[in-house]
């Protein structure tokens, strides 16, 4: 602990600041009438402002009532009244003392950083305020008389700057307190308009499924006789008599507007998609010749039975169907033509056109 | 469209390396000329410091004959430039290299397939890369190793060495990355063999010919398929089937424009059994028709009018294929010829090299020191750091094929920093 022991005026009992401060968790007796905790569960301890001494409701009863009196704390002879009693927020009572002094500060050295005319000055303002305030929590006696002095003088000289300051702030609280109200309401009226769609959503279906219902009940003898499909059809058609029906109704128009909204959704996440196609496009059926049982090659027929080969999975037909495919393959590609002028086309046929701009994009440049 | 041309269409062969005849020598020209004078310019760097200028440059009398052309810097160090070679005649150079491929590969013993593999791959590699800058003599090697591992062979780097005589496996691998890199990643080479066997299983089951004849010519034909296409340029003019086809027509013409017949046999109905009968008499497997009703389509697939263009563009491509027959692989090893056509470009060929580029084991050493400076660089936060590696990823994945790239590419060389793999030419 750092802080200087026992120059305070409310430190004047044997209690010290800081870690003298009578703890209140910490010990479950009253120290004026030596109530325990164990006596009365209920017990609450009281303090202060004036002083920062603590006791139990029922001292603060049996002294105060009667008007202001004496702390009952020995030497301490601060005068307190009934109506100054709270319960402390924090256990420490030193960090509750401190926070009631800096509220008070506050209050009274209210400036914003747009009151001043550089940062550096408002920064300096900061700094005297802080100041200030360590003096009147952590300060000797004399210091602390100062600095209270200070405050008050303070507090005496701007007393309209203080009071303006307080109304801006007060007004800036109320602002962001009705944003935060209306930011709420909407999000209730959300809640309550999902809710309801909801709700028609599960109207709708019922509603449709009554229609349908409705529907086979009545023309049930004739679809009976009909095919599968005409049964389907007879249900499409009544249920379009049914919606177109029910549209009359005024509250059925917006039934009818969310099942469309809901269609257009899922109908935008399935693109048109073929099947996989593994080959990337490729045709791998030939076109000029065919590959047939009759193929075959007196150099190769030994192979067909043989255990060194048949054994690995060495197949003729495989072996056909290659020779046969690179025999054929790339027959109708003439390079001469194609490298200068493109695919499919032959020199000939180009020569009218600008040929020299359409071998370009074809020709690969050397360089 | 046919679904087997438009599966075709989607290969690396057709989409990044079939060139019509005037791309192809644009292509080669091009890349002689930057060649050219990027070589020149180094090796005018190393005359004017003075330190380990390659013998015989300077002892080389000023190249001002008729082919001067060649030299793009003719005012500065011209005098003490060798003579470079032409597009022409590296193209020759490579041919030659591809039968001394081709024979390396018949020392080893290696399947049609790994060896027309390797061939190709050769080829493509000096598309894009000049003779002058990589030396062909390891880039075959190099190569004969690459088309072993595409073709699921997996030999080990030990008996390779063994085979073509070579003492340290650094001497293959370095290349490797370099001939990666120049066939632009792409390493499935279609080959007309399968094809082959596959014609030949056609042919048979039309059930008219005889046997012998199928079998004659499916081995002439073969015999051409191993030699003939990997010593021209037809891997790059034409699709295997037709490579397939032209081989066939040279072996066998009959059967040839049997075939083709066969499968385009299409003509433009009256009614629709008299468009059915003439296929399912006459052509028992050819046809892909008789599932499907006649439509529009089938004219464009198996119709008259296709079946001319492929009987021409086949007849271009047996022309090309004639050139090199199987017996001229006697003519590419023939001392005399050797003496009098290729000696002379080879020796133009060890003056003119590319002085840093020539030692591959050397330039990957120099690679990965290069990389393991910038990598230290790069620790420390160097701005120019992070603008080469966009311009490594340009050279490595072949950006300097394509247009955007190529802007980018110019831009990054105005900056002038150094490439680890050697840019492009």
């Amino acid at each position: 602990m750092s802080r200087r022991p026992g120059a305070g005026y409310y430190t004047a009992t044997a209690a010290k600041p800081g870690g003298g401060m009578p703890l209140i968790d910490k010990n479950d007796m009253c120290p004026v009438c030596k109530m325990m905790r164990y006596l009365n569960p209920d017990m609450e301890f009281l303090i202060n402002p004036e002083c920062y001494h603590s006791m139990c409701t029922g001292c603060v009863n049996r002294l105060f009532n009667d008007g202001p009196n004496q702390c009952p704390y020995a030497g301490c002879h601060k005068t307190l009244r009934r109506k100054g009693f709270k319960s402390a927020f924090f256990g420490d009572l030193a960090v509750e003392r401190e926070v009631d002094l800096r509220r008070r500060v506050n209050s009274v050295f209210n400036q914003v950083e747009d009151d001043f005319e550089t940062l550096r000055d408002y920064n300096n303002y900061l700094q005297m305020v802080e100041d200030l305030t360590f003096d009147l929590v952590n300060g000797t006696e004399t210091k602390r008389r100062e600095a209270e002095a200070q405050l008050l003088q303070w507090e005496m000289d701007h007393k309209p700057d203080i009071e303006r300051n307080r109304k801006a702030g007060r007004e800036a609280e109320e602002q962001t307190r009705r944003r935060l109200q209306a930011e709420q309401e909407l999000a209730r009226q959300r809640r309550i308009a999902a809710i309801q769609e909801q709700e028609e959503e599960k109207l709708a279906l019922v509603r449709n499924r009554e229609a349908v219902l409705d529907s086979m009940a009545t023309g049930g003898q004739r679809v009976q006789l009909k095919k599968r499909g005409g049964v389907k059809a007879a249900d499409i058609t009544t249920a379009a008599a049914a919606s177109a029906g029910s549209s009359l109704l005024p509250g059925s128009l917006d039934v009818g507007k969310l099942s469309i909204r809901g269609l257009k959704e899922k109908k935008k996440t399935a693109a048109p998609e073929g099947p996989y196609d593994p080959f990337g496009g490729y045709d791998f059926v030939p076109s000029r010749y065919k590959v047939h049982s009759g193929l075959g090659h007196p150099l190769l027929e030994r192979f067909e039975h043989d255990r060194a080969h048949v054994t690995g999975g060495y197949s003729l037909e495989e072996f056909t169907a290659r020779a046969m495919f690179e025999a054929f393959a790339g027959l109708g590609v003439f390079i001469e033509d194609e490298k200068e002028v493109g695919i499919g086309l032959s020199a000939g046929e180009v020569t009218g056109m600008a040929a020299g701009i359409a071998a370009t994009g074809h020709v690969m440049d050397p360089r | 469209m046919a679904t087997e041309d438009a599966r075709y269409r989607e290969s690396s062969q057709f989409k990044q390396w079939s060139f019509s005849h005037s791309q192809l020598a644009a292509l080669r020209e091009d890349t002689n000329a930057k060649a050219v004078s990027s070589i020149s310019e180094r090796l005018s760097e190393r005359l004017v410091s003075g330190t380990g200028a390659p013998s015989g440059a300077t002892s080389l009398p000023p190249s001002n004959n008729a082919s001067n052309a060649n030299t793009p810097d003719p005012e500065g160090s011209s005098p003490s430039l060798p003579e470079f070679l032409t597009a022409a005649e590296e193209s020759t150079l490579v041919t030659f290299y591809v039968s001394e491929l081709l024979r390396a590969g018949d020392h080893a013993e290696f399947s049609d397939e790994i060896k027309a593999t390797a061939a190709v791959l050769f080829r493509r590699f000096y598309i894009t890369n000049s003779i002058m800058t990589y030396p062909p003599q390891e880039m075959l090697i190099v190569a004969l190793f690459f088309g072993c591992k595409a073709e699921g062979a997996f030999p080990r780097i030990s008996d390779f060495l063994k085979t073509f005589q070579r003492e340290h496996p650094e001497e293959i691998l370095a290349g490797e990355f370099l001939l990666f890199r120049g066939v632009r990643f792409s390493i499935d080479v279609k080959h007309p063999f399968r094809a082959l066997r596959g014609a030949a299983m056609e042919l048979r089951s039309l059930g008219d010919i005889d046997s012998k004849r199928i079998d004659d010519a499916e081995r002439r034909a073969r015999q051409i398929l191993r030699f003939s296409p990997l010593m021209t340029d037809a891997y790059f003019h034409y699709t295997p089937s037709q490579i397939m086809m032209a081989a066939l027509s040279l072996a066998d013409r009959g059967l040839a424009e049997r075939l083709i017949q066969a499968t385009f046999h299409y003509v433009q109905p009256q009614t629709e059994s008299e468009a059915n009968t003439p296929a399912a008499s006459g052509t028992s497997g050819g046809d892909g028709q008789r599932s499907k009703p006649p439509t529009e389509d089938q004219a464009t697939i198996v119709g008259s009018y296709i079946r001319d263009r492929v009987l021409g563009t086949v007849e271009a491509c047996r022309d090309l294929l004639h050139k090199e027959l199987p017996e001229r692989r006697e003519h590419w090893a023939d001392r005399k010829m050797y003496k009098a056509h290729i000696l002379p470009l080879r020796k133009k060929l060890n003056k003119c090299h590319d002085p840093d580029r020539w030692n591959l084991v050397e330039l990957q050493r120099q690679t990965r020191e290069q990389a393991a400076k910038k990598a230290d660089s790069d620790d420390e936060g160097a701005g120019g750091g992070g603008r080469k590696s966009v311009d490594d990823d340009a050279a490595v994945f072949g950006g300097d094929l394509s247009g955007p790239a190529a802007t980018k590419r110019r831009k990054v060389g105005q900056v002038k920093l150094e490439d680890p793999f050697g840019g492009a030419l």
